[in-house]
């Protein structure tokens, strides 16, 4: 079974994300704060990562930083799934090597999901 | 001297002041945009049966609910569109965009509106390829949303769109343009059309949830790429807007 950590602050949120994301069949972790996240990525295995850039602590471009610096998760793709739309957000995560930029409120979790399948490792 | 300095420290000012009106609605339209999401997942779930059965009434109202709640998502983007259309120190994402693809690209979106009003949209495209232009392609594709969605919102069932993308090689711009049977501009409304919060009398009687920025921030988006946008229309004749676009732009 595959891998997901879901870096997300909204309680709710994560709670739906999560819900239609283990129906395609992904085991789950998640974590809610900077700090939390920052020990979560250094699990074993993890085939995808979904990050938020809001967070209590450190934010998710930090994150982005230590998970790309971080050997087993160098490779590891990322989808950043948050509601910043400024072109700077965008361009800054994808220059820190976001593999994907998704603003939540314009895509359904459909889409969400499949586009995690699409990536997926 | 004196009154320089005045007027440079009131400028400063005014510049502060803003930039923090636009930090301002990026942060409220961030923090509405999270609640629009957890509303339209939710209601999706529903719809979905993913949380159980809904009798096909229950299922009706929660379709409804879905389509006010992406009318508020698109409000908020328009916002965030106009919070950057309108700051002059936003500076243009300039890159060589080939715009037959991206129309292309952006038609598909349409497609349940289109199925709805049972609307045929025809893309002609010229055999010769097109120039690249230089452009910002996120705020090029706002303009060219807001502008089919327009001529759906205004078009009558059962009608056709088109829409004609065409090189002019004297002035070595791109035109497109976009034409609808809808229910078109009366002569009284012309000038206002642009206008920030404008909304045509028979717009509003057609379609009641618009928010009045969206051909003001397209204007505003045209302009700063230094291309022009006009129309020609008359009541209940259809309307076609024209969006002229220099190839070359440079700032």
């Amino acid at each position: 079974m595959k891998k997901i950590l879901i870096i997300e602050d909204d309680e709710f949120l994560q709670g739906l994300e999560a819900t239609k994301i283990v129906k395609s069949g992904f085991t789950i972790i998640t974590a809610q704060r900077g700090e939390e996240a920052m020990v979560k990525i250094l699990e074993p295995n993890i085939n995808i990562i979904l990050l938020d850039l809001l967070l209590p602590n450190f934010d998710g471009y930090e994150i982005l930083k230590k998970i790309r610096s971080n050997e087993p998760t160098k490779k590891t793709p990322v989808i950043v799934f948050s509601n910043l739309s400024d072109n700077k957000d965008i361009e800054k995560a994808i220059d820190l090597g976001a593999n994907k930029f998704m603003i939540k409120s314009n895509f359904s979790l459909e889409e969400l999901v499949e586009q995690i399948n699409k990536l997926v490792i | 001297m004196e009154d320089i300095e005045k007027l440079k420290i009131e400028n400063e000012k005014l510049k502060k002041l803003n930039t923090d009106k636009s930090d301002l609605i990026s942060l409220s339209a961030h923090k509405l945009r999270t609640s629009l999401s957890a509303l339209k997942w939710t209601l999706k779930m529903f719809v979905n049966k993913d949380l159980g059965d809904i009798n096909d009434e229950q299922k009706k109202y929660m379709e409804k609910a879905i389509t006010s709640n992406e009318k508020a998502i698109n409000l908020v983007n328009y916002l965030l569109t106009f919070n950057h259309s309108d700051d002059v120190s936003i500076k243009l994402n300039l890159k060589q965009i080939n715009i037959v693809t991206l129309v292309d690209k952006i038609i598909p979106l349409f497609k349940g509106e289109l199925k709805n009003k049972n609307i045929n949209l025809i893309f002609n495209k010229t055999e010769k390829s097109i120039p690249y232009i230089n452009m910002d392609e996120e705020m090029i594709t706002n303009v060219i949303q807001n502008l089919i969605e327009n001529a759906i919102k205004y078009s009558l069932s059962n009608s056709e769109i088109f829409i004609k993308i065409t090189e002019n090689i004297s002035n070595n711009n791109i035109e497109f343009s976009i034409h609808d049977n809808g229910i078109g501009i009366k002569e009284i409304d012309k000038s206002k059309i642009f206008n920030k919060f404008f909304r045509a009398p028979n717009a509003i009687e057609k379609e009641n949830t618009g928010s009045g920025l969206g051909l003001f921030t397209t204007k505003n988006i045209i302009e700063k790429h230094n291309g022009q946008i006009w129309f020609e229309s008359s009541n209940k004749q259809g309307t076609t807007f024209f969006v002229s676009l220099p190839v070359n732009l440079t700032l």
